[in-house]
């Protein structure tokens, strides 16, 4: 019994400690003081929140908004766009190359394969993003969004090939096999069997690679060169020595809204699909 | 329609080579069975016809054509995969006319040959269900409708009745049976259990580790079989086989009691192999052999026995007598019911 309960105790002691630090993110998101604090209660605010679309003057009347620049953050955050815009399609396209050779094309050098493309996703960010940055400074492109995007797609393209390769292995060659022995070309074959067997899996793949391009701090930094994005502009401003605004406690909240969002509508979608 | 035949046919993996120049000629309208153990390189060579293994050396052609080099889709053939291979996300009639609307034929003849194979494959009832919603034989039936509105001019069957039960399997054969009658196409069908093989082939080809070991009609490879491989492989319940000695041209076989067989002509002093059919073997007078079970079916029944010297055999008797184990019998064997194989190579000899 006494087990029992001590192991109850853990669970909640490890949740609290998962979740707590979100908690108090969300709830200094709306306490009126910055830098933010759980300890020093001002009252309840949303301008954190409304930062991001209240009226100029109004910003310029606030001692500790004014201070921000509401401009570079939304050029940061589309430039992060545009970089996830060109990141996602391209590391699904990488992957799935990859995927399909991995799981269809019998070869014994297989398995060194594997571990060559999966490579980049274990090798630290700030490696990727060096190398980037002296790759192409070499051809002579500088730092900047193009290199965020080449330095990007390297590791990213990881992700759709594992999530696509597992897809693949759970479809059976036969149906591939019967179709080029039914009369189809191996280009249709791929168009009207595999491809729509791995719609839902390209479907969570390029979720999961938005929100890895998006996300990602270590490599962008060192591959930026003057350019920002979303994460690095965050990271700037939780630099600030007075202790960073509660701005981005607001947008903390709004990402995991965003998460939470997104999870519980794909588990939603897949539920719907498994009875079909 | 047209035959099959291949030429000194070859596959390797690598350095590993499992198709070891395989010869053969399948005669239009044929229904030729590929029989071997598991591994012996059955499904591979059908792959091979098929288009779906690349051919490492020799000549595959299908009537007058060289298809070693020509891609599945060009070949003709359509195969019916063991695992059916049907399409979850199509109905039946989607599933059978994929083919068709691949190779981009008109609505309306699809319909009219989805239409003709559903009648002769009676799955009228099931043409707008899915996959799952059918039962194993039912899927199976698609597959093979899946391969007539093909239209091919070579059937491939990749052990299609492994993945039923033993009563489907029967059904399911007697009606690939029927099949082939109706159509009168050439079938190629591969498969490791020779009771299928026995009931469906007009020729039967028997394969080990990637080579030829006989091809024939049924009951030749069953009353005349070149070698104790092909000898054992065929037959329900398999050959009995005993050691025996040659000398004064007859063979002396301890495991028969001692019983002596006249040797055939080509034989020489020494060892040889003697094997008689469970069938061909009897029950006698006598006490040389202890009965070690005895299984009686009514109709059929099949008793092992234990020779004076060890060795194990079967005896098959259409009789309802069932000696008790642990009884002692006698047995004969008539002259000419024995075979005999050469001890170090397994060839028949004559």
């Amino acid at each position: 019994m006494t087990s029992k309960r001590l192991l109850s105790a853990y669970t909640w002691l490890f949740l609290a400690f998962m979740f707590a630090p979100l908690l108090l993110m969300i709830v200094t998101s709306f306490n009126d003081t910055s830098p933010p604090s759980v300890t020093d209660w001002q009252g309840f605010t949303t301008k954190w929140y409304r930062f991001f679309w209240m009226p100029v003057e109004d910003l310029r009347a606030d001692p500790v908004l004014r201070i921000l620049d509401r401009d570079r953050f939304a050029q940061c955050f589309g430039n992060s766009l545009t970089v996830a815009g060109v990141v996602v399609p391209l590391s699904l396209l990488l992957g799935l190359a990859g995927a399909v050779m991995l799981t269809r094309w019998q070869s014994r050098f297989n398995s060194v394969l594997w571990w060559v493309l999966l490579s980049p996703m274990l090798a630290p960010g700030i490696v990727l993003g060096l190398s980037a940055l002296v790759f192409w400074g070499r051809v002579g492109v500088n730092g900047g969004l193009f290199t965020i995007m080449m330095a990007q797609v390297t590791f990213i393209a990881g992700y759709p090939m594992l999530i696509l390769m597992a897809r693949l292995q759970r479809q059976p060659v036969e149906l591939e096999e019967a179709a080029l022995d039914l009369g189809a070309s191996p280009w249709r074959t791929f168009r009207r069997i595999t491809l729509p067997f791995l719609a839902p899996a390209l479907f969570s793949a390029a979720v999961i690679a938005f929100l890895a391009s998006m996300e990602n701090y270590n490599t962008t930094m060192f591959a930026k060169g003057g350019a920002c994005t979303f994460a690095t502009e965050i990271g700037a401003m939780a630099r600030n020595p007075n202790g960073h605004p509660p701005v981005i406690n607001a947008v903390g909240t709004i990402i995991i809204l965003l998460t939470v969002a997104f999870a519980v509508g794909h588990a939603l979608l897949q539920r719907k699909e498994r009875p079909a | 329609m047209s035959g099959v035949s291949l030429n000194s046919v070859i596959k390797k993996y690598g350095d590993v080579q499992v198709v070891h120049g395989v010869d053969m000629q399948i005669e239009d309208g044929e229904f030729c069975v590929f029989v071997g153990p598991s591994g012996c390189g059955k499904s591979t060579l059908l792959r091979m016809i098929a288009g779906l293994e690349e051919t490492t050396d020799g000549v595959i052609q299908i009537g007058p054509r060289d298809v070693t080099r020509v891609d599945p889709s060009e070949r003709g053939v359509a195969m019916v995969f063991q695992t059916y291979a049907l399409y979850p996300h199509m109905t039946v009639e989607e599933n059978m006319g994929f083919g068709l609307r691949m190779t981009g034929h008109p609505k309306a003849e699809i319909k009219a040959k989805v239409a003709e194979a559903s009648r002769v494959l009676k799955l009228d009832d099931y043409l707008s269900r899915k996959p799952k919603a059918l039962s194993g034989g039912q899927r199976q039936r698609v597959a093979i409708g899946r391969a007539i509105v093909r239209g091919p001019e070579v059937f491939l069957f990749d052990e299609p009745l492994s993945n039923l039960d033993a009563e489907l399997r029967v059904e399911m054969r007697v009606e690939i049976a029927r099949l082939h009658k109706e159509i009168g196409a050439t079938m190629i069908y591969v498969t490791h259990d020779q009771v299928e093989a026995m009931t469906l082939a007009d020729k039967i080809v028997v394969l080990r580790d990637g080579r030829v070991e006989q091809i024939g009609k049924p009951l030749d490879l069953y009353n005349d079989p070149e070698n104790q491989f092909v000898a054992g492989f065929i037959g329900s319940p398999a050959m009995n086989f005993f050691s025996g000695t040659v000398a004064n041209g007859a063979v002396s076989v301890p495991a028969l009691g001692g019983q002596a067989l006249p040797a055939p002509a080509s034989a020489s002093d020494g060892p040889i192999t003697v094997g008689v059919r469970p069938q061909r073997l009897r029950l006698a007078q006598g006490d040389s052999h202890e009965v070690d079970l005895s299984e009686q079916l009514g109709g059929v029944a099949y008793h092992y026995l234990i020779a004076g010297d060890g060795t194990r055999m079967i005896v098959e008797a259409h009789d309802q007598s069932s000696p008790q184990s642990g009884s002692r019998v006698g047995i004969s064997v008539e002259d000419g019911e024995a075979l005999f194989f050469d001890t170090q190579s397994g060839v028949r000899l004559r």
